[in-house]
């Protein structure tokens, strides 16, 4: 496999949180790679360090030791404000909560990350409805996260994880929060997603549906790799 | 500007404390906006000019000032020899004398309400001389240039400043009897022929009568007494005000009366305007200094408080949408920006809306700030309170926003999503 085709590449990565006097291991020297276009679902107990990779690959924190390149890019060296430039057009993150701002509506809260790009206010504009009309919700553009439903609500955070065009897509329990039909329709539109803009996924779960859509299984345990199907 | 609806819907996001802290902020800068006035308006009184000054010529060694009234010609020429053409003289003068009196001729029921108090002076100085109404255009001066005009014709004629004529209940042509305090057994029958204009302010409780028909009347007491004048006849000048070009003017006019043998019993003295009264207002020193450097800070100090208490609530209820920002992308400066922006835009407006609602409502509806030190009846609201009231609340806003907005730039991602998961 060629580096220009992996989209991640974490190599031996430590990650270690201090609690009080206490240091805490929580990643160790895990290695991981996720080809382009690849839909990898990440799965594994709580405090297995799940989510700590996911932020790692997402450039929200820093290894320890180790390196992250995503897309050939070494992000584990990148400076906090790189870092949040970099985010802005590599990344798009999908959170379980949704975490939308509740004072905006749908379109305000799509179009936040691309308040940070060089755009017109028409090509924001433009760029914010096709990401809405891509999860389906193009007839609510001017209802507020309170007006919209839990499945609605995740599709908005979809729609402002796609708006920039970023070539990867992390999702920490994307569907935690939802019933099964809701996060069945959040699976279809993810692996959607993957198959027509060929983005590049990453989930974290718990939920063995949602990880059995993925391409890849990787189950994490106490920091370490344990299998990858 | 892209950003603007973020700060609009975050200010709108809870409208109640927005309301409040906006509330907050607008009591104090009225307060603060009160005290600026004053001590703006008796900084200004007491700043030393370079041109067109005035001097106030005063008894030495006597307060109040009680000079003859044989003075008032001599000293309005400067001190200057009548044949010495290069003797230095005033560009302008005018000669003050105080009547105490009460319109209520029971002494019992003399009250504040019914007191009196007017300058003898030449009626016409009232224009050109008095601080503030000789800055006034002949448009903002016409009432008074019209009641001046009719004293001519109405020699025992008052002008009364307007608040004064309410609190008397009356108007404008009535006549009314005055009983003299500090001039014991003189009452004088005055027919009000005018007031002054609204603006300046300072002049609202004050009256002026013609220096020429008091002298008329103490000698009328002195004609009804066995020709045995009035106790105060020989006391009658105040003071003397000159208005000189510049610095150089007043020295030789200063080194010209000091010198003169015409005034030695009593001796004069001859200070500037500013000067006269900055040396009035040592009286209140305390209660001044108390208001620049106690009250001011104290209030501007409560102010910062009370927005950074109420921003810092809004920071902590947010701290997972600034982490959210920051996934996004935000850099931390941009989320600490939009902070100070959302406590600056409150802090100004409020400033802003208070100054000017002080300004219409002090100005426009009191006639100006009832605060009564030294011969300062009433104190206008500048219009610089606008841009004051402006600035505070911004500046409050800044102090006070900064650290909640620093807190909300250093929020950490990874341990905000730490807690919510």
């Amino acid at each position: 496999m060629t580096d220009s085709a992996k989209c991640v590449d974490v190599r031996n990565v430590h990650k270690s949180f201090r609690r009080g006097s206490e240091v805490v291991d929580v990643l160790n020297g895990l290695n991981l790679t996720v080809n382009e276009g690849e839909f990898v679902g990440l799965m594994g107990p709580s405090g297995s360090g799940k989510t700590t990779l996911l932020n790692l690959i997402a450039g929200l924190d820093r290894p320890t030791e180790g390196e992250v390149f995503v897309r050939g890019e070494m992000i584990s060296s990148m400076t906090e404000s790189q870092l949040a430039s970099w985010r802005t057009r590599s990344i798009g993150f999908v959170f379980q909560f949704y975490n939308l701002l509740p004072v905006l509506t749908a379109f305000r809260n799509v179009e936040l990350p691309l308040l940070l790009l060089p755009l017109s206010a028409a090509e924001r504009k433009k760029q914010v409805l096709t990401a809405l009309d891509i999860v389906g919700l193009s007839e609510r553009l001017h209802h507020r996260p309170g007006q919209l439903s839990g499945g609605q609500q995740q599709r908005v955070g979809i729609a402002r994880a796609i708006v920039t065009d970023p070539s990867l897509i992390v999702a920490d329990e994307p569907t935690g929060a939802l019933d099964s039909k809701s996060a069945d329709e959040i699976l279809d539109l993810l692996g959607e997603l993957r198959k027509s803009l060929h983005k590049t996924i990453i989930i974290v779960t718990h939920d063995p549906r949602a990880a059995a859509r993925a391409d890849r299984e990787i189950h994490l345990d106490k920091g370490q790799l344990v299998t990858a199907q | 500007m892209k950003y603007l609806f973020l700060v609009f819907e975050n200010i709108r996001r809870n409208l109640i404390r927005t309301i409040l802290t906006g509330l907050g902020t607008m009591v104090m800068v009225l307060v603060v906006t009160l005290v600026f006035t004053v001590l703006t308006s008796l900084d200004k009184s007491t700043t030393e000019k370079q041109k067109n000054l005035k001097a106030i010529v005063t008894e030495k060694w006597q307060i109040p000032s009680m000079m003859p009234y044989s003075y008032a010609q001599a000293l309005s020429e400067g001190g200057a020899d009548p044949g010495d053409p290069d003797a230095a003289r005033p560009d302008d003068s005018m000669s003050w004398g105080f009547f105490v009196g009460s319109t209520e001729e029971n002494p019992a029921k003399r009250s504040f309400e019914n007191l009196f108090f007017a300058f003898i002076m030449e009626p016409e100085k009232a224009r050109t001389m008095l601080d503030e109404v000789d800055a006034l255009s002949d448009e903002e001066a016409l009432p008074l240039t019209a009641a001046i005009q009719k004293m001519k014709d109405v020699p025992n004629g008052v002008i009364i400043g307007q608040e004064r004529l309410d609190k008397m209940k009356k108007r404008v042509g009535d006549r009314i009897t005055v009983f003299g305090r500090n001039y014991r057994d003189m009452n004088l029958e005055l027919e009000i022929v005018g007031t002054f204009p609204k603006e300046p302010a300072r002049y609202a409780d004050s009256s002026v009568i013609s220096r020429d028909y008091f002298n008329r009347q103490l000698d009328a007491y002195q004609r009804s007494h066995n020709n045995q004048p009035h106790p105060m006849a020989e006391k009658t000048l105040g003071l003397v005000w000159l208005r000189l070009s510049d610095r150089k003017a007043f020295n030789k006019v200063s080194e010209q009366i000091l010198k003169s043998p015409s005034f030695t019993s009593p001796a004069v003295k001859i200070e500037t305007s500013s000067t006269g009264i900055g040396a009035f207002l040592e009286a209140w020193r305390d209660i001044i200094w108390a208001m620049r450097w106690l009250m001011t800070p104290a209030c501007m100090l409560v102010l910062s408080l009370v927005i950074s208490n109420a921003i810092s609530i809004s920071v902590r209820e947010r701290q997972l949408e600034f982490a959210v920002m920051k996934v996004l992308g935000f850099h931390p400066n941009q989320i600490l920006l939009l902070v100070l922006i959302e406590a600056l835009l409150v802090g100004v407006l409020s400033g802003l809306l208070s100054a000017a609602l002080t300004y219409g409502l002090v100005n426009g509806i009191w006639g100006g700030l009832p605060f009564r030190i030294a011969f300062f009846p009433k104190f206008a609201v500048p219009i610089d309170a606008l841009w004051w009231g402006a600035a505070m609340g911004a500046a409050t806003a800044f102090v006070g926003s900064f650290y909640p907005a620093w807190q909300a730039r250093s929020v950490k991602v990874s341990d905000v999503f730490a807690r919510v998961t």
